[in-house]
């Protein structure tokens, strides 16, 4: 069956199997950033906004979905023109594989809109189910935090006060290497 | 491939005759090294090293677009899907597979069992190493003869994962069912259901015995062990280790995809550590030729040694091959933790002597590894249990460690971060907390004493044999380490909480790795100079995640005097990059870096040649910097864009200028770590929380700061988990009892203690710009840190991991 849905607000008409979960059409649909790492709504990879609300899309019908909203991880930045969150989270060397990191950046933002000056506490608990294998989660939880401030409009020192990033080393753009080919 | 005996080079696990008592001079491994020129430069000195320049790939990461292997979906519009008719029995035989529903069913295109054509019929070993593999061929891409719940039987290519899914429920299996066996101990006796016949295999591992399900036995000794224990000035302690079924538990599943190419060529999008071993191991699995194999590496969403393996991409081929179209593969997370790899469960006894006045006198190990149903990796990370973590004591005089590695009818096992050297370090380092309580001393001083340092001739690291494996020890920050993570875990000035029940301890350990397989590694690059001053690096060194190709355009623009970003990285890709052995051991920075600046010096010396004619001055007063090659005598410079242009368009000996570099060593210096665990524990109920993980470590000189920290966060994390979480446990048919990760306990990020990384760097005169590995060393610490910290804390050892309240209740209780 055919549903509408408006992605990253643009209304689009979507294909929809039964028993489809919102992920896996996503994913058809071109929005790959929505990442699948566990069958069932326990990883938090395919964390996307449907009306606002954040939502693990692979444990979401696709059918019920029917009118939202959804937004997802290809709306937030550009490569050149990065959201402060996925800035901090590049500054702060808190991606590592970066199959979690969509996920965790839309937790973030989630977290940002109803609490823009969090604890470390909360921080934690907001990514929790945001599962990684990858970076023990400390420089994510640093990433977080920093991008608190710069959203506050404070300039950032690294949470650590250990590993300031100079300004001349945060403004070089991504190289060209497409992994595509 | 013969039957004989395997005597395999790798990975510091095999048997060979014990070494000499006299001390050897090692005159292959000299103290001084003849260190390349300019590899050392003072910090002040490097403009690309040892700076976090960003991850070449994170603006990608961070917006969703880069691609993993599920996302060349979108790109094959005639994509078929795979599935897997996996045993239901832990040990049998096939005697039937019923597939005509299958078959016939709207959408399915191929169907294979193993009596069909199109699947491969020869033995291999999933293992990705070096070749001949260091492990047994001892299992099909499709089994009759199955060994665990698991073992893959058939397989199917659907038009979706839907149809891919029902054909598999309709095929019907009849089994003839064997006895089997889970425990360890219990397969080991000579009446235990015995796994393999002695036909079954090929390409054996030495010390194999399969009437006892043993895959391997290694033993290695210097000095004499058993002398030393029966002295009577000495006291000997023995205590027992056990540690946990783990999982790689990497976010992105098992993923790979097949297609035959507009060239005839058979394509593997896939995500492995191993692009040039999996090209192999298909090309004598399927009977063609290497050259008409490609293998590519997208980005990889983790690896940590579980995708060290051919674990999934010989069925994607094959249906590919019989279904006449892309066939892609992903695996289930529940066959992740059933069906795919985890870290060895293990036993280990540690032995010691040591006199009144604390001189440890032997160091014994044996360690009983569980390798499951298959024997991928088991007799080289048995290696490693002894040959990782003892070589830290390297002033011991006499030192022996023996495996065995047996077979049950439980998940396969596998390379594992760490490998081998978590289960070592456990026993190692809780035995000596042990001792040196026993003996009222301090547990540093009493380490301190024994360990490591600059000089050392490390016979240790040796007596399991294999090329190069003695070394000579040219950096060491152990000092520093254990002095620094002392400072931050506030070891001299511990508080204890005010409620008379909590006590508070900070536990200790330490660690060493190695960096790559001494005498048994490769890794190659190319460097090639665009006519705009850029430069294309292709690298066969494999990125799955941790920053190295970041790494890779760091050195090659540290030697280049250019901006990173004029620096594109192509790694893994077998058609379009060189040979190298992949992303394990420890080894990618050291090999596949170091064949990198290689590649990167050959270039500067064609494009000092080229500066040298267009400023008329000798190519020895030349050197680069900020995109220019300038002239140290007069001052005259001309830019990388300049020479890259003159060179392919403006002389009449046009060249386009290349550089290569491949690179292999003997040498495999170790890099330490020096763990400290604080802990609270409540000696009424035995609950326990861990209030900080402090982890120092001596990697040599961090190529990228940011990201060694990043590693060294992660394997600290990881190594947490193996402390207190339950890994894979198995029911009594030797079936995971996991199946997702809400019973697998990952620790999210409430249950992740703080991690504070301390890099302490040294120079390690064979690394690239000094540096050595980094990724390992972390994950091997936890374990024994907090078992002497809660032994610290209320005065319990707990031996067998998982460490959880009930088990220092149950400890508390029996005081």
């Amino acid at each position: 069956m055919e549903i509408q849905l408006t992605i990253n607000d643009e209304p689009t008409t979507v294909e929809v199997e039964s028993d489809e979960d919102l992920a896996t059409v996503l994913r058809r649909n071109g929005y790959t950033g929505v990442k699948c790492g566990c069958d069932g709504g326990a990883c938090g990879a395919s964390k996307v906004f449907v009306d606002d609300e954040v939502k693990m899309a692979c444990g979401v019908d696709a059918r019920s979905a029917e009118g939202a909203e959804i937004e997802t991880i290809e709306n937030l930045g550009t490569q050149d023109d990065l959201h402060p969150i996925q800035e901090a989270f590049v500054d702060h060397f808190a991606v590592q594989c970066g199959f979690c990191i969509p996920g965790m950046i839309i937790a973030a933002k989630s977290l940002l809109a109803d609490n823009p000056d969090p604890t470390e506490a909360e921080v934690r608990e907001a990514i929790d189910d945001n599962l990684c294998r990858c970076t023990g989660y400390q420089k994510p939880v640093e990433a977080i935090l920093d991008a608190a401030d710069r959203m506050r409009g404070e300039r950032s020192v690294a949470a650590d006060g250990g590993s300031r990033i100079e300004p001349d080393q945060t403004d070089c753009t991504a190289h060209g290497g497409d992994p595509d080919e | 491939m013969s039957d004989e005996p395997n005597d395999p080079q790798t990975d510091g696990g095999t048997a060979s005759e014990p070494a000499s008592k006299e001390p050897k001079e090692f005159e292959e491994h000299p103290l001084e090294w003849d260190e390349p020129e300019n590899n050392d430069k003072a910090p002040e000195d490097r403009k690309s090293v040892s700076r976090p320049a960003e991850k070449f790939d994170d603006r990608k990461l961070v917006t969703g677009q880069a691609k993993y292997t599920a996302d060349y979906e979108q790109r094959f519009p005639d994509l078929a899907h795979a599935a897997v008719v996996r045993s239901t029995v832990p040990h049998g035989r096939v005697t039937a597979i019923e597939t005509d529903e299958a078959e016939e069913m709207d959408g399915v295109y191929a169907v294979l069992t193993p009596w069909s054509d199109a699947a491969p019929d020869a033995k291999y070993t999933s293992a990705g190493q070096s070749y001949p593999e260091p492990s047994p061929w001892d299992m099909n891409v499709l089994n009759e003869h199955v060994r665990y719940v698991g073992d893959p039987i058939a397989a199917v290519a659907a038009e979706d994962a839907a149809a891919a899914a029902s054909a598999v429920e309709s095929i019907e299996v009849e089994y003839e069912e064997y006895d089997h066996v889970v425990d360890p101990e219990e397969a080991f006796d000579e009446d235990a259901p015995q796994l393999f016949d002695d036909d079954e295999v090929e390409n054996k591992i030495v010390g194999h015995d399969y009437d006892r399900n043993r895959m391997s036995n290694i033993e290695g000794e210097i000095g004499d062990v058993d002398a030393a224990i029966d002295r009577d000035d000495v006291h000997v302690h023995e205590t027992e280790w056990e540690t946990i079924r783990q999982s790689h538990a990497q976010i992105e599943k098992h993923t790979s995809l097949a297609y035959t190419d507009e060239d005839d060529r058979k394509v593997l999008v896939t995500s492995t550590q191993v692009p040039n071993h999996t090209r192999r191991q298909l090309a004598h699995l399927f009977d063609i030729p290497i050259r008409d194999i490609r293998v590519k590496k997208p980005r990889v969403g983790g690896g940590f040694g579980g995708k060290q393996a051919m674990v999934v991409e010989p069925l994607p081929l094959a249906l590919s091959l019989a279904a006449d179209r892309p066939v892609m593969y992903e695996a289930s997370r529940d066959e992740e933790f059933y069906a795919m790899r985890s870290r060895h469960p293990m036993t280990v006894r540690a032995r010691t002597a040591v006199t009144d006045d604390g001189e440890i006198e032997a160091i014994d190990l044996y360690a009983l590894s569980n390798t499951g149903a298959y024997g991928s990796h088991g007799m080289t990370v048995a290696g490693n249990v002894g040959s990782k973590p003892m070589p830290l004591y390297s002033k011991v005089p006499n030192a022996r460690f023996e495996a065995d590695i047996v077979h049950t009818n439980t998940p396969q096992t596998g390379a594992m971060r760490g490998y081998g050297a978590p289960q070592g370090t456990l026993a190692l380092e809780g035995h000596l907390d042990e001792v040196a309580r026993d003996l009222d001393l301090d547990p540093i001083e009493f380490r301190r004493d024994h360990y490591m340092e600059v000089g050392d001739l490390d016979e240790i690291a040796g007596m399991m044999g294999g090329e190069g494996a003695e070394r000579r020890i040219r950096s060491c920050g152990l000092d520093e380490c254990v002095e620094r993570g002392k400072a931050a875990i506030g070891w001299d000035e511990l508080e204890q909480p005010a409620e008379d029940h909590l006590h508070r301890g900070i536990g200790m350990a330490l660690s060493a790795q190695g960096t790559g397989v001494a005498g048994d590694e490769l890794g190659a690059a190319q460097l090639m100079m665009n006519e705009d001053g850029s430069f294309h690096l292709q690298v066969g060194g494999v990125d799955i995640g941790t920053g190295a190709d970041t790494a890779f355009i760091q050195i090659a623009a540290e030697v280049l005097g250019c901006d990173e970003d004029d620096i594109i990285v192509k790694s893994s890709d077998t058609d379009n990059t060189p040979f190298d052995y992949g992303a394990y051991a420890s080894s990618t920075t050291y090999i596949s870096g170091m064949a990198v600046k290689k590649a990167a010096e050959d270039a500067k010396e064609r494009i000092l040649d080229w500066a040298s004619r267009m400023l008329d001055e000798p190519a020895e007063n030349l050197e680069t910097r900020d995109g220019e090659v300038y002239s140290e005598e007069t001052g005259d410079a001309v830019t990388l864009e300049d020479i890259g242009y003159e060179s392919v368009y403006g002389h009449d000996d046009r060249e386009h200028i290349l550089g290569k570099g491949t690179h292999s060593t003997e040498e495999s210096p170790p890099p330490f770590a020096a763990q400290f665990v604080d802990v609270t524990v409540d000696e009424e109920t035995g609950e326990f929380e861990v209030n900080e993980l402090v982890v120092a470590v001596d990697c040599g000189v961090a190529i990228n700061p940011g990201m060694a920290e990043g590693q060294v966060e992660g394997a600290n994390h990881m190594s947490f988990e193996m402390a207190v979480s339950e890994g894979i446990t198995v029911d009594e048919r030797g079936r995971a009892e996991v199946s997702d990760f809400d019973q697998y306990g990952l620790p999210s990020a409430t249950e992740t203690p703080p991690i504070e990384s301390i890099l302490v760097e040294t120079h390690e005169p064979t690394g690239p710009f000094g540096a050595k590995s980094v990724a390992e060393v972390p994950t091997n610490t936890v374990p024994p840190a907090l078992s002497n910290a809660i032994r610290e804390a209320v005065g319990v050892r707990i031996n067998e991991m998982p460490i959880t309240a009930e088990k220092i209740k149950a400890a508390l209780e029996e005081r």
